[in-house]
């Protein structure tokens, strides 16, 4: 599992490869830091490289989302797979973000 | 070295004085302002400005000329600290008033409450007016007695009393000079222009509050069916939980946790769906609880995800009653493009949930 995060002028994008699974989300939340500290802006998850995504990686996915709604940003989320979108329409999740493709 | 305004040794005299108590002045304004701006926080009260000055040197000089000689001693100007209220609305002054006089000793003899001062064929400026003193209970300082004695006004009046006092004092109105009588009538219709506006966004913030209050005993007494669907309505309905208990059962598929999340964009749906009052909705969540726990049993049933939103329930239950109704595939990406905005992926959302509810036997 690796997260590239890109910050542009009034964005930032963060890149999601691999397994989101329970291990992994351990370290995502820490390694969506820097997402976290600029919630204030629009954060863009692409998730072209996502493959899996678990219960623990939904939940980083809403402290990020509760961080942004805190600060006034937004979270986009770019290029799901069509397994992970399923979890997120089963779970309600599909509801939460601004899903773009 | 202080500015000569050409006054009489009286008047000099008073202004010697108030340019000594300037700085306790400052502070007396500054304590006021503190104790008034945490009341009205405290009591929920919404204004649109809490702001306080001291006289200026050149207003007090010029008021002194006009009428210095009314004044024994500085003390008798009670506006050298002067505090303004402003409220949205007009039953607010009183309001208002009611907590000033119960946090500062109010000098009624010498306090003017100016709406109730118009003769029946005039308007004009309407506010009220505290001469207080701030009582030692309330606040002192033994290295500070004046505190507690000087006296310091309060005004209290509506944003739209706060126009057209502005422009009142901007027109020159009370400067002497006479003004034609077509601009008098125009000041004055202005006037009346106003306090009619006052009157009227005061009666409809009590309208409202009505309407929200026979809503509420509406939805609280079951008779969903009269209750027009709006996000007033939708709000007062989501406020009784309706969803929670086929929430509670599809949590407990997987164990779930539930994360509680708005459900206010479900409301332009519901509308889209032909559902004009409560009972529509409540009719939906009756007849289609069912199929809508056995999709979610089908969807989650086979993973281990252990966390959902408050959503889902009334997403599969809009699914489900789309489908009942006829809606097919192009009725479930409605419903997609009108939650979450339109998207592509929309339509192969719409197939895959058709299939599962073939499956199911929904259709």
């Amino acid at each position: 599992m690796e997260i590239i995060i890109k910050s542009e002028q009034d964005n930032i994008t963060a890149l999601f490869s691999g397994r989101l699974d329970t291990p992994a989300s351990l370290q995502a939340a820490k390694d969506i830091q820097p997402l976290l500290d600029q919630a204030d802006k629009t954060i863009i998850l692409d998730f072209s490289g996502l493959e899996y995504i678990s219960s623990s990686g939904l939940r980083v996915l809403l402290t990020l989302r509760k961080e942004a709604a805190r600060k006034g940003g937004k979270v986009i989320i770019r290029a799901i797979r069509e397994e992970i979108r399923q979890v997120f329409l089963m779970t309600g999740f599909y509801n939460l973000f601004d899903i773009q493709g | 070295m202080s500015k000569d305004y050409g006054l009489d040794l009286h008047c000099r005299l008073i202004l010697e004085e108030y340019r000594e108590m300037v700085p306790v002045l400052e502070r007396l304004k500054e304590v006021v302002l503190d104790i008034i701006r945490k009341d009205i926080a405290d009591k929920g009260l919404m204004v649109t400005a809490t702001e306080g000055r001291v006289k200026t040197e050149g207003s007090l000089a010029g008021k002194l000329e006009l009428k210095g000689s009314k004044y024994a001693t500085s003390e008798d100007i009670t506006d050298l600290v002067g505090v303004r209220v402003v409220t949205f609305y007009s039953d607010d002054v009183d309001k208002i008033a009611a907590m000033a006089a119960n946090l500062f000793d109010v000098d009624r003899d010498n306090s003017v409450d100016k709406r109730k001062m118009h003769q029946l064929d005039s308007f004009g400026y309407n506010s009220l007016h505290y001469i207080c003193r701030l009582p030692a209970s309330r606040y002192s300082d033994p290295d500070c007695p004046q505190l507690n004695e000087i006296r310091f006004e309060i005004q209290i009046r509506t944003a739209l009393q706060h126009v057209w006092a502005t422009l009142n004092h901007d027109s020159g109105y009370k400067s002497g000079v006479e003004i034609p009588k077509d601009y008098l009538r125009a000041i004055n219709r202005l006037a009346g222009l106003l306090e009619l506006a006052d009157e009227q966004i005061c009666r409809l913030r009590t309208d409202i509050t009505d309407y929200r209050r026979r809503i509420q005993a509406l939805v609280a007494d079951g008779k969903l069916e009269e209750v027009a669907l709006d996000s007033e309505t939708f709000k007062s309905y989501l406020a009784m939980r309706p969803f929670d208990a086929l929430n509670y059962r599809i949590a407990a598929i997987n164990q779930a946790e539930i994360q509680d999340v708005s459900l206010q964009k479900y409301l332009p749906l519901l509308r889209s769906l032909g559902m004009n009052t409560l009972g529509d909705v409540d009719k939906m969540v009756t007849s289609c609880q069912e199929d809508a726990y056995r999709l979610a049993t089908f969807q989650l049933g086979a993973t281990d995800l252990d966390i959902i939103t408050s959503t889902v329930a009334p997403q599969n239950l809009c699914i489900v009653y789309i489908l009942r109704t006829g809606g097919g595939r192009p009725g479930l990406q409605k419903m997609f493009d009108l939650v979450n905005g339109e998207s592509p992926a929309n339509e192969i959302l719409a197939e895959m949930l058709y299939k599962q509810a073939e499956e199911l036997k929904i259709i």
